[in-house]
């Protein structure tokens, strides 16, 4: 059996400047939002950790709101729904926003988790030697809390990332998946794009989850200290 | 139907029910049921000892695993048909979701065929079953009861990404609703002039809630219980 179809990859060298500004802008949304994410996930997570009143309970409806819509419908909601408030977000920022408020939900779940696992023996350490709370937080619960929720943290972070190819077609950011479909109209090369796609899709989460496991094991924790 | 709603909502109401959710439903029952089999298969599979098997099916889980989902829906759509390969645009989403889903399976599968003591498969060997033998009527049923957690956000997950399929033109629920967005801005006699996007949205968010919130916390007291 022969294919009828005849591969061309030129197309990929011809238009490689469109490609690396769409690599660039996935890379972009994506390390704002898991930057912001995890900022999300250690303040709201110690909230929940330490059960502080009225925050500690609104971060659980944020979570729970977000964990339990498709992340599609939140960015309709913010991109076509909010303007009718008045609120117009611009193409970029409803990218990086709208994944920075799903990976926010799901990194405050992650930490909530490690904080709750530091021994509370170590927080009364530190507070018997005249640690404030903030500072007892600072440096004792979350240097071994946060990394207990590392692991956990690559899949959300890994996921964000790939979330990000929902978000540009939705509100037409030209990030890598939404670029895919200019270049596809302009050559009609539909296999070699979407082939071409996966893969610069698998070399970024691969490396992503390669970084933070490195990351790991470069901040375990000495033996003696668990 | 409910008389104090404005007289818009009831017929986009009863569209998004009747074909939105519908379709919604029936992908996210394909998706889930191909991927509770194929995962199930290859996680055990996972376990055996010969290794080039097992690259192959590692191989299998970390695609599907490290693709973004909607890129896998692409590929399916859009690129299989330049080989030959045509789907219909929903079957298509539910077996991108079912590659996605039988990875996420196959890796939950494995820890928990791998979490049977030896002594299962000594004494299901002893009494005269096979691998394939040992493994249906003794291990997985076992390993089942830790499977249970992981299918039910399994469950979930997919149902959230049903979704997905709107960006190749299935009318699930979320794109009934955009179409009927689009249509009651328009003008009289088509629409009635008016932007309803945030009633509408936040009515597919509501549903999707109420569908998922029981289920996620089914599957925090499965997990609970097996601790």
């Amino acid at each position: 059996m022969t294919l009828a179809y005849d591969f061309q990859w030129s197309f990929i060298w011809e238009n490689h400047s469109l490609l690396l500004q769409a690599l660039w802008r996935t890379l972009e949304i994506s390390l704002i939002a898991i930057a912001g994410s995890a900022v999300i996930g250690i303040v709201l997570g110690a909230a929940r950790a330490a059960r502080i009143p009225v925050v500690s309970q609104l971060t659980a409806v944020y979570v729970e709101v977000i964990r339990n819509t498709p992340i599609l419908v939140q960015i309709f909601f913010i991109f076509f729904a909010l303007p009718e408030i008045g609120i117009t977000l611009p193409q970029f920022t409803a990218a990086w926003f709208s994944l920075m408020l799903w990976g926010g939900a799901f990194s405050v779940e992650n930490f909530r988790a490690g904080f709750e696992a530091v021994p509370h023996e170590y927080r009364e350490a530190g507070l018997a030697l005249g640690f404030s709370r903030l500072r007892t937080f600072i440096h004792v619960t979350l240097p071994i809390g946060g990394r207990i929720a590392l692991p956990a943290s690559i899949n959300t972070f890994s996921s964000v990332l790939k979330n990000s190819a929902i978000v540009g077609p939705a509100v037409a950011y030209g990030e890598l998946t939404h670029t895919s479909f200019r270049i596809l109209e302009a050559t009609g090369r539909t296999f070699e794009i979407f082939f071409v796609l996966g893969v610069f899709y698998l070399v970024l989460v691969w490396s992503l989850s390669a970084l933070i496991r490195l990351l790991e094991a470069r901040l375990a924790l000495p033996e003696e200290a668990r | 139907m409910l008389a104090f709603l404005p007289s818009w909502v009831d017929p986009v109401a009863e569209y998004m029910f009747k074909e939105g959710l519908k379709l919604t439903l029936q992908i996210a029952a394909v998706a889930v049921a191909g991927s509770a089999v194929v995962g199930i298969v290859l996680g055990t599979l996972l376990t055996i000892r010969w290794w080039p098997l097992r690259a192959v099916i590692r191989v299998y889980v970390e695609i599907w695993r490290g693709l973004p989902i909607i890129v896998t829906i692409f590929l399916i759509f859009f690129a299989l048909p330049t080989l030959g390969i045509k789907l219909d645009a929903w079957l298509a989403g539910a077996i991108g979701l079912a590659l996605w889903g039988s990875a996420q399976v196959a890796e939950a599968t494995r820890g928990a065929v791998q979490s049977i003591p030896s002594e299962q498969h000594e004494a299901a060997a002893a009494l005269g079953f096979g691998w394939a033998g040992r493994h249906v009527f003794v291990i997985v049923p076992q390993a089942s009861r830790r499977l249970m957690p992981p299918l039910v956000s399994l469950l979930v997950n997919v149902i959230q990404n049903t979704t997905l399929v709107l960006l190749i033109g299935v009318g699930e629920l979320l794109a009934t609703g955009q179409r009927e967005t689009e249509t009651l801005q328009a003008p009289p006699p088509i629409g009635v002039g008016d932007a309803h996007a945030l009633a509408i949205y936040g009515a597919v968010a509501i549903v999707f809630f109420v569908i998922s919130f029981p289920l996620t916390r089914l599957a925090a007291y499965l997990e609970r219980r097996l601790v």
